[in-house]
């Protein structure tokens, strides 16, 4: 029953890993992005609902309603003014423009509201839990949030697939020549990749702020495991990235077993074996490596 | 100079062999001067000529006003502007036959160790003749261990003395927990230690024993830091020593990374770790503050509900226990400083009760144990001015300092203190020892200081190792 607790448990924790690589996923496979700022984005976010809510006489729960649209358009105007001009320079550009906001971000956010930290308050029920049985305790909010992973990605893949707009965004991931030469704007569907990846990040550093406290710097660790996750799943692929992260969760979920010493340790080594067995991850295409 | 030891106990307490308490701290802080040394020891020495002649006092004060420790440094303002209200503060001192004005300079270590020793630095360049600073080991350390490097006299405080002493390399902790080795020449502190967490925790584990007929198991959550490997090492060896009978077991939930998201597999272990199985019905930790509060969530997410918990390093202030809610009820821990000890200010006559009365009338909130301790570093100031002929001499004030004997804030400090009992005695010339008492969160009442409810306060439910501290409230279990 301990392995089936460990388990589930990693499954929850990898959903919320998954909800914060489904931004980073998204940018990698169609705008070839390595976005570094990533993981301050989603601690925008959170501060963004803290902030906002008492202003808009909401209950903090509920603040996702206005951030996503937010930072959906915040993702667009990002993408057509700084990063698509990084795109039109060369690929290090853009990890260095990102680099630098990552900089810009948590500074300012030091600056403008101190190193305190600070939590998303939604009252008793993030303590509450669901006893199916045994010593398996699963937490409401995990469970939430593991379930808008899976909504969220599904819709995701639902939309790249059946839309035109969604079609036109994976042509442009394919192939952007050929695509701008049967008519895509392709800078205004990138515009549309970045601010649903935006939108996705507000939801994961919403989530964040939920379950634990964040500040300012709290971006940089999340981001790596979001990066992991991605890797993992492999590179384009968004079901990967969800298997990618509940791989991840659940390693560390292992390794804590062991002893909470080994609980990042354990994720970074599957990290490292999947790179070196299947580089391309377990869902990813040989050729989205090229 | 030769620095004189007080063993800690006659008996000893076993646990602290080749521990390195504190240390990696104090390396720190020698790393990063050799990045900036150069430049600081030039400013030195133009500093510390230019103030041999000054009739100005200069006086640092470091603390985390931003960062994971800033709850810590929340009554600065406040403090400060009582210190400067005060005569000495105002007027100035008259030393020998020459008046001086005291100037402070205050300085935000962000809660970083490095930004603790630049701030150190650019106060002795500005040329400080003493730097007082507060608030756990991430801060105190390297602040400490420069001064110590550039013959600044220090003041610490909020430390354990283990990891304050330990910061010096030449000192060290025995392995029967006494201080050994040649410690600071410049530097003194006052707070209490491991011994003193035991004294305060365990008098409250024993008596929700009889109440609840619990076991002996406790969980020990300490991170794989600085604080938490020091008590991993220190604190059930020195209980085990201090109390035999007790017959406690001790289950480590493992060297953890600070600032994990997920705790479930160590709540696993405290569920089902101790003797035949059993969960541990005792709870101690030292975690930093924003971790403990998604432990203790997913602790009762995931059913684990310890009869009692005694908590250190965290839930000592009240925002700590508005951001848990209901979760705080009845969570113990350590109080260094209270508004009901019926101590007093020795710059200005003022209790501690109306200290902090006022602290809560002006607006800033319920009060909380770092005023009493920062406000006696400015006592201590004061108290090590008055002994020396010139206050610019700086080994004079450092030695002065390290026997300052006095009553304040934080009632009787003597920082050389012999003693026949290791609880209260000196551990070294330049420690002094006040000792805490236990606290419980439970919901407020305007019975407490000032005549105010707040959501959650903290009432004095044990006082083992302080009896000047009256009890206002029942221990009552964490969870029944």
């Amino acid at each position: 029953m301990i392995w089936v607790n460990v388990i589930i448990q990693g499954i929850l924790v990898g959903g919320f890993y998954a909800l914060f690589a489904c931004g980073l996923s998204l940018m990698f496979g169609v705008l070839k992005v390595i976005n570094l700022a990533h993981g301050d984005m989603a601690v925008v976010a959170a501060y963004v609902a803290v902030l906002l809510s008492p202003h808009l006489h909401i209950a903090m729960l509920w603040s996702f309603l206005v951030v996503v649209p937010i930072f959906g358009l915040l993702g667009y105007v990002l993408q057509r003014t700084l990063i698509q001009r990084s795109i039109d320079r060369d690929p290090f550009t853009t990890l260095l423009v990102t680099f630098g906001l990552s900089v810009v971000i948590e500074n300012l956010l030091l600056e403008l509201y101190t190193a305190n930290g600070r939590t998303v308050d939604i009252g008793s029920i993030i303590a509450q839990s669901w006893h199916p049985g045994s010593i398996v305790y699963i937490s409401y909010v995990s469970l939430v949030v593991l379930a808008i992973a899976v909504l969220v990605l599904a819709i995701l893949q639902l939309f790249l697939s059946k839309s035109r707009t969604g079609r036109l965004i994976r042509a442009v991931a394919d192939d952007r020549e050929a695509a701008q030469l049967s008519g895509a704007n392709y800078k205004h569907i990138f515009g549309i990749a970045a601010a649903i990846a935006f939108a996705t990040v507000a939801l994961a550093g919403i989530a964040y702020g939920m379950m634990t406290q964040f500040a300012p710097t709290s971006g940089g660790v999340n981001l790596l495991f979001a990066f992991e996750a991605v890797v993992i799943g492999g590179i384009g692929s968004l079901w990967g990235t969800l298997v990618g992260g509940i791989a991840l969760g659940v390693a560390q979920q292992f390794g804590a077993h062991l002893n909470p010493q080994y609980q990042v340790l354990a994720g970074n080594l599957l990290f490292l074996a999947v790179l070196a067995v299947r580089p391309q991850g377990l869902f990813g295409k040989k050729t989205a490596l090229a | 100079m030769k620095d004189e030891i007080t063993p800690a106990s006659p008996d000893g307490i076993p646990g602290w062999g080749g521990f390195e308490f504190g240390r990696r701290l104090g390396l720190q802080a020698t790393a990063v001067m050799a990045a900036t040394g150069a430049l600081g020891v030039l400013g030195d020495v133009s500093a510390a000529h230019a103030a041999t002649k000054s009739s100005t006092i200069k006086i640092g004060y470091v603390s985390p006003r931003t960062g994971a420790l800033a709850d810590f440094a929340g009554p600065d303002n406040f403090v400060l502007n009582q210190i400067r209200k005060a005569s000495y503060f105002a007027k100035g001192i008259t030393i020998g036959k020459t008046h001086y004005r005291i100037e402070i300079t205050e300085k935000d270590t962000q809660s970083l160790g490095n930004v603790a020793v630049q701030v150190t630095q650019e106060l002795i360049n500005s040329g400080v003749d003493l730097v007082l600073v507060s608030s756990a080991p991430e801060t105190t350390i390297p602040v400490a261990t420069t001064c110590e490097q550039y013959k600044v006299p220090c003041v610490s405080t909020v430390v354990p003395w283990e990891a304050y002493w330990g910061g010096f390399s030449g000192a060290s902790i025995s392995p029967q927990g006494a201080a050994t080795g040649t410690g600071p020449k410049y530097n003194s502190m006052f707070f209490f230690g491991v011994p003193q967490f035991a004294g305060t925790f365990v008098p409250m584990w024993e008596r929700v024993q009889k109440m609840t007929k619990c076991n002996t198991n406790v969980a020990e959550m300490f991170p794989n830091d600085a604080d938490g490997n020091a008590f991993r090492a220190a604190f059930g060896p020195t209980v085990s020593a201090m109390y035999p009978k007790g017959g406690y077991n001790f289950v480590d939930g493992g060297a953890y990374t600070d600032l994990s998201t997920d705790y479930t597999s160590m709540i696993q272990t405290f569920k089902t770790g101790g003797k035949g199985g059993a969960a541990c019905d005792l709870f101690v930790n030292a975690p930093l503050p924003p971790d403990f509060q998604t432990f203790w969530t997913q602790a009762s997410q995931q059913n684990y509900n310890p009869k009692l918990a005694t908590v250190a390093k965290v839930m000592l202030f009240p925002t700590d226990a508005y951001a848990l809610g209901s979760l705080s009820n009845n969570i113990a821990t350590d109080a260094w400083f209270t508004p009901y000890a019926p101590y007093k200010s020795s710059l200005t006559g003022q209790s501690a009760n109306a200290f902090c009365a006022l602290y809560q009338s002006q607006g800033n909130g319920q009060w909380v144990q770092s005023m009493g301790s920062t406000y006696s570093l400015f006592e201590i100031a004061i108290e090590g001015l008055k002994r020396v002929k010139n206050p610019h001499d700086r080994l004079a004030l450092a030695q002065a300092l390290q026997t300052v004997n006095y009553n304040g804030m934080c009632g009787p400090i003597n920082m050389n203190f012999k003693s026949s009992n290791p609880m209260l005695a000196s551990p070294a010339k330049g420690i002094g020892m006040i000792m805490p008492v236990g606290v419980q969160w439970k919901p407020g009442s305007t019975e407490l200081v000032g005549h105010k409810k707040y959501q959650w306060s903290q009432w004095v439910v044990d006082n083992s190792l302080n009896k000047h501290v009256p009890l206002n409230g029942t221990l009552e279990p964490t969870n029944a």
